[in-house]
């Protein structure tokens, strides 16, 4: 006949693997609810992400047409009369151009530069 | 109750929970089976929403990247006058400042009947951000997207504009609808107690996509120098309509097209819609004297005249055809470079007429591409009037040549002689230079598209020589000559149609090109019944013409070909 279970003494091991088990199941559940609550929390920085980074548009968008108005030509002339600048696009005479090398450089220019070619016959050595 | 045993009263109890349990059973089968669908529906759009997000309309930018339009978010601003005619008198004078209204008018839509009063549209962030720091209830905040045109009035003509459904209505903006509007995408979100959404519960969506950009062939430059000087021109001749167009004849670019009268397109609806034609694509008109050559280039083209054979020009009065034929100066003999820079209707007739002939008239007034459409990437465009040979009077072949019973849009005038200035070659007038996407990756691009040789580059150098002479002293257009510069050009004045007859008034125009060897820039000035002064397109059209083309090859650093002497040159610096 079996001993009455109440009266055995407690067995270490038996306690400490249903400790552990409660533990384990209560990690599992708080890890769970913490990530549940990472998830939103990181939900709700995306969102706010996402209303700056549509705000930042918007706000772009309005100053590039901004800065469209203050570069154009019209607010520009408007704004030298204003403050009597007196700025104007250069004259012809005012203009110094400069060629770039190229067929019309080398017409106009190679012949001074280059030194005078050799009356002196090339040896022409063959290997 | 008091006779009752105790199993009889726990007996009872336990009827009674049973059957709450089981009505309480009953209504969860209810709900769960035989109601799920309908519920489950409900509760779905209660907390699950469709947002539809509409992507962004593309721009509209110049040939060197500035913007001609784009789009803004802004917001309207609103209120609940149930909540704040309360307080008015203490919001308005809050409000007054940002919302730039004024305090009765504000004061008196605050305490309005009715839940909902529109204060302001067309708010930008800035002042919303502003107001919201206020802290006002009874606000409310919507958002509305705005087009601008951050250059306001300029080339609203090309540019066009969009209704209140933000849709191209006119110009570049109706043409290119299809690429300017983006697409719109949706997102299903799930929204909390209060109407926020749960951004980690959103379920499923498809991000809205921006439209592309457009790249035009104008430039915000020339364009500004065009307008400027018709401005001036509209001010000083006090014409009904003037266009001015600059194009590049080397590949039918376009570089500046204005017209006038015009409109912003900011606020497109405080114009007049005859403000918002664009002239240049949309009214024709009889040429004139512009269309001399195309007579001379179709004739020496042919062969059949060399630019020093000489005409009778009947000393100002020719009969053919039971009618008399004038000219504005009486001449005797011209060579054939006298008949086009003295601009002479007779001797233009004659050539015509004596070596020509109808049908290939006819032939070279449909190869340079009058009598239909250019095929520019803008609405309106129309025919101009080229009637076929069959409907041609006896007297047709000695007025067309001199630019009546024709008519041609002035893009028609300026493609033509662009032909004649770039060797014969007849380029599709291009306004679209490329549409772009939000990193700037060409999507499509389009090319310089030849569509004709109506004359050999023989003959095209031929007209140059003779067209060159139109800006000098001796040419009808002294006035248009370009200090420094070989300018080839011709002047026009065509007596105006009324109720089919010749009038008093008059269509004055010059088209010109240079450098008249290696053209790089062509220009073609018209202005409708000019009032003030003289009305020939040499004394009127023509220095709007040099007006022009002096700033422009300064813009463009167009070499001179003739250069000043080097001591006049430090005597202006």
């Amino acid at each position: 006949m079996r001993s009455n279970r109440k009266r055995e003494p407690l067995r270490f091991g038996t306690v400490a693997r249903s400790l552990l088990t409660c533990m384990s199941i209560g990690a599992i559940g708080v890890g769970y609810v913490w990530q549940k609550n990472q998830i939103y929390r990181l939900g709700d920085e995306i969102k706010k992400r996402e209303a700056t980074l549509l705000a930042s548009e918007k706000r772009n968008t309005m100053l590039a047409a901004q800065l469209a108005q203050l570069k154009s030509p019209a607010w520009l002339e408007a704004r030298c009369q204003h403050y009597g600048l007196g700025l104007v696009a250069p004259r012809e005479a005012q203009t110094i151009r400069l060629l770039e090398p190229g067929p019309e450089w080398d017409t106009r220019f190679l012949p001074a530069v280059r030194p005078a070619p050799s009356t002196k016959p090339r040896q022409v050595v063959s290997r | 109750m008091s006779g009752w045993t105790h199993k009889q009263r726990a007996l009872a109890v336990v009827l009674c929970l049973s059957l709450s349990f089981t009505a309480l059973a009953g209504r969860l089968v209810d709900l769960q089976v035989f109601r799920r669908t309908e519920l489950a529906g409900v509760a779905e759009s209660n907390r699950e929403q469709v947002v539809r997000r509409q992507g962004r309309r593309g721009e509209i930018r110049d040939c060197n990247n500035n913007l001609l339009a784009n789009s803004q978010s802004v917001r309207i601003v609103a209120a609940d006058p149930s909540i704040t005619a309360s307080n008015a008198p203490a919001i308005a004078q809050k409000l007054a400042p940002f919302l730039k209204l004024d305090l009765a008018v504000l004061q008196a839509k605050l305490t309005g009947s009715g839940k909902y009063v529109r204060l302001k549209t067309k708010v930008d962030e800035d002042t919303i951000a502003q107001i919201k720091a206020l802290n006002i209830r009874g606000l409310v905040f919507e958002d509305q997207l705005l087009r601008t045109y951050p250059n306001g009035p300029l080339a609203s003509h090309v540019l066009g504009f969009v209704d209140n459904e933000h849709r191209g209505v006119q110009g570049i903006e109706s043409v290119l609808e299809q690429y300017l509007q983006g697409l719109a995408g949706y997102e299903v979100i799930e929204r909390d107690r209060k109407g926020r959404e749960i951004r980690a519960l959103r379920a499923e969506g498809i991000g809205p996509r921006d439209g592309f950009h457009v790249v035009l062939t104008i430039d915000q430059v020339i364009q500004h120098i065009a307008e400027t000087e018709l401005d001036k021109a509209m001010a000083e001749f006090h014409p009904s309509a003037g266009v001015i167009i600059v194009t590049r004849p080397k590949t039918g670019e376009i570089l500046a097209m204005s017209s006038r009268p015009t409109f912003d397109p900011n606020q497109p609806g405080n114009a007049p819609a005859d403000s918002r034609r664009n002239r240049c694509v949309s009214d024709v008109a009889e040429p004139g004297s512009t269309f001399k050559i195309v007579v001379a280039s179709g004739a020496l083209n042919e062969g059949t005249i060399r630019l020093d054979d000489r005409f009778d020009c009947e000393n100002g009065a020719w009969l053919y055809g039971g009618r008399i034929l004038h000219d504005a100066h009486p001449y005797s003999v011209l060579s054939v470079s006298e008949i086009l820079y003295k601009s002479s209707n007779i001797g233009a007739a004659k050539i015509a007429i004596q070596r020509l002939g109808a049908a290939k008239l006819y032939q070279y007034i449909r190869n340079f591409g009058f009598g239909r459409k250019t095929g520019i990437a803008l609405p309106g465009e129309v025919s101009g009037i080229a009637h076929p040979l069959t409907r041609w009077t006896p007297l047709s072949i000695s007025r067309i040549p001199m630019g009546h019973e024709i008519a041609a849009t002035p893009l028609q005038m300026i493609m033509a002689v662009n032909a004649m200035a770039n060797g014969g070659r007849l380029f599709k007038p291009q306004i679209i230079k490329s549409i772009v996407d939000e990193n700037n990756v060409p999507l499509l691009t389009y090319p310089p598209q030849q569509i004709a040789q109506p004359i050999t580059p023989r003959a095209s150098i031929l007209m140059a020589a003779a067209l060159r002479k139109v800006p000098a002293a001796d040419g009808t257009a002294p006035k248009a000559a370009v200090k420094g510069y070989d300018a080839a050009g011709k002047t026009g004045t065509a007596q105006k149609i009324e109720n089919g007859q010749y009038v008093r008034k008059y269509y004055s125009s010059f088209i010109g090109y240079l450098p008249a060897a290696d053209p790089e820039i062509s220009i073609l000035v018209s202005l409708d019944n000019p009032t003030s002064g003289s009305y020939y397109g040499g004394t009127v059209a023509g220095p709007v013409f040099r007006g022009v083309a002096e700033k422009v090859t300064q813009y463009l650093a167009i070499p001179p070909q003739f250069a000043e002497p080097e001591e006049k040159k430090v005597a202006q610096l």
